[in-house]
């Protein structure tokens, strides 16, 4: 798995990263931390000028990350005093340590432009499974320096986005999926998300009308088996697509909302990106778009 | 041993209700009894009679008969063996209205997917089957573990009734059972859950004493409630709440009136519902 995380100088970034750590100790999945500079802030290969979030912020969100993990049994390989990032394309400077044949890798990296444009470059390049953005609850879950930059990162991305906000504890996760198309990578990163918060997982099956269609149903009834085989016990609930907007506007119940919104996903008709936009912006749940 | 009717179909719902029946008879002396009733078309039986008529009824209970039995096969591993299934052909309800009444059985069970819509919910107890059944009937919208119910009071006249019906057919289980004295908030209300033993004062009054009379009718059969509750909320709040139970029992009156609200609240539980009558 390769978690791609995209961070700035502000606290909800370093929140962004305890939680990808939480994620990463349970999935020993490859790490990339992401920092975008604007456009010529960056002054080559020592970067001592650069006034953004230059490579101090990385080096110390890299810390934190690796301070979820005990040194000896840590699949990422300890930090490097003195360590530097390197130019290793143009406008590309990294720092990564070599892993070893059983480690994982855990990559700094920082880029320069658009922050947008750059995060979903560097998903499409390092094939990520996983995008991963902190947001400011306060300002309609925006960065400081672009206010839409995590919803359309989400909106954009070619995988799995989720943006984490700050709340106390996730106690339930409401997974939305499309359960005609449904796929293992996404049912398996839910369970992940579960454990790890120890939450009540809610699986909602979309109708059309008074009744599951019969595909839908007989999806479901393999996901239940699916996470009754790993000790979960998901609830599920039935709600028809035309009522899916007041159905999540009840975003108090739930800690985390996952939302499969492939090409084919009835979601994506249910709920037109504008809808997403608005899920993402208010409330304070988390939201992770399973691609 | 308490007999039970567990009503299949292949469906979610179902697969769901049985494996829950399953983990009942952990918890609870009960024999389950399966049974599928294969619904016949709109239009009814086929024109024909005699040779016919006997091959499409063979035919479509021997697709029925297997359809069921794949699903008891899919969840056999958490289940204790079964009687046959019984199959029928014909009007669902009526055919288990004479199955319950012929055979005396003393619960019936059946799946109801959990719906955000509680008209789904409503449909099911307001049909036939519910009226006319001689027995308590379980609703499973949820497969969660039924070792820990909770007995849900309001109007006084509610809870010998209910005590009695929960005592019938759990008194000689190992489950644990909570009072939960429920009070629909109105607007500009608080809402608040409280344990009805801090709960002193006139204001509680009537809430107390409807709770300590179920407590007594408990304790004749050796009872004790594990807590008791009173809690102000939204139908909607209050059934979430429950959602922490295996079972959520309730009186469900014949009178119009009080068998609205409770039906309401029964609609938003989301695990399963119990609910008694007579």
């Amino acid at each position: 798995m390769q978690i791609l995380v995209a961070v700035d100088h502000n606290p909800y970034s370093s929140h962004a990263v305890d939680e990808v750590a939480k994620l990463a100790a349970n999935t020993w999945a490859n790490v990339s931390l992401l920092g975008v500079e604007p456009r010529n802030t960056i002054n080559g290969p020592s970067l001592a000028a650069s006034d953004g979030l230059g490579p101090e912020t990385l080096f110390s969100l890299r810390d934190l990350f690796l301070s979820h993990f005990n040194r000896e049994t840590s699949p990422y390989t300890p930090a490097e005093p003195g360590q530097a990032l390197t130019e290793v394309r143009k406008g590309i400077y990294e720092a990564s340590t070599a892993p070893g044949h059983t480690q994982k890798k855990l990559v700094l990296r920082l880029r320069s432009g658009s922050p947008v444009k750059e995060v979903l470059s560097e998903a499409k390049e390092e094939e990520s499974d996983l995008i991963v953005l902190g947001c400011d609850n306060s300002s309609g879950c925006g960065w400081k320096n672009d206010s839409g930059m995590p919803r359309k990162v989400a909106s954009d991305a070619p995988c799995s986005v989720l943006i984490v906000k700050k709340r106390k504890d996730v106690k339930r996760i409401m997974c939305c999926l499309d359960h005609d198309r449904v796929s293992q990578a996404s049912l398996e990163m839910i369970n992940q998300l579960v454990t790890l918060h120890e939450a009540q997982l809610t699986i909602v099956g979309l109708s059309g009308g008074a009744s599951l269609k019969e595909e839908v149903e007989s999806k479901m009834a393999n996901i239940l088996r699916y996470y009754h085989s790993r000790g979960i016990e998901p609830w599920i609930e039935q709600v028809e697509a035309a009522s899916l907007n007041s159905y999540i506007a009840e975003e108090s119940r739930w800690g985390l909302m996952a939302l499969w919104m492939g090409k084919q996903s009835i979601i994506e008709k249910a709920l037109p990106r504008g809808k997403v936009d608005k899920l993402i912006k208010g409330g304070d749940a988390s939201v992770l778009i399973l691609r | 041993m308490i007999n039970a009717l567990v009503s299949l179909n292949a469906d979610l719902a179902s697969s769901i209700a049985f494996r829950y029946s399953c983990l009942l008879t952990g918890v609870a002396d009960i024999r389950l009894q399966p049974i599928h009733v294969e619904q016949v078309d709109k239009n009814g039986y086929p024109p024909g009679s005699g040779w016919v008529r006997s091959t499409w009824e063979k035919g479509l209970l021997h697709t029925a008969t297997e359809e069921i039995s794949q699903l008891l096969y899919a969840e056999r591993s958490s289940c204790p063996p079964l009687d046959t299934t019984i199959v029928r052909i014909g009007d669902r309800e009526e055919e288990l209205l004479k199955e319950l009444e012929e055979h005396a059985y003393e619960i019936l069970l059946e799946g109801v997917l959990n719906s955000f819509d509680s008209r789904l919910f409503k449909q099911k107890v307001h049909s036939k089957l519910f009226k006319e059944a001689p027995c308590p009937i379980i609703l499973v919208k949820n497969l969660v573990n039924p070792d820990r119910m909770a007995l849900l009071l309001g109007d006084p006249k509610d809870v010998k009734p209910l005590v009695s019906c929960f005592l019938r057919l759990f008194g000689k289980s190992r489950v644990t059972v909570d009072l939960v004295y429920y009070i629909v908030k109105k607007t500009g209300q608080p809402e608040f859950r409280k344990k009805a033993a801090d709960s002193a004062g006139p204001d509680w009054e009537k809430a107390v004493r409807v709770i300590d009379e179920a407590k007594v009718l408990l304790a004749e059969d050796g009872w004790t409630p594990e807590e008791s509750w009173i809690i102000q909320d939204s139908i909607k709040r209050i059934g979430d709440m429950m959602g922490e139970y295996g079972l959520v029992g309730a009186y469900t009156p014949r009178s119009t009136s009080r068998k609205q609200q409770i039906m309401d609240l029964l609609s938003r539980v989301p695990s399963a519902t119990l609910s008694c009558k007579w």
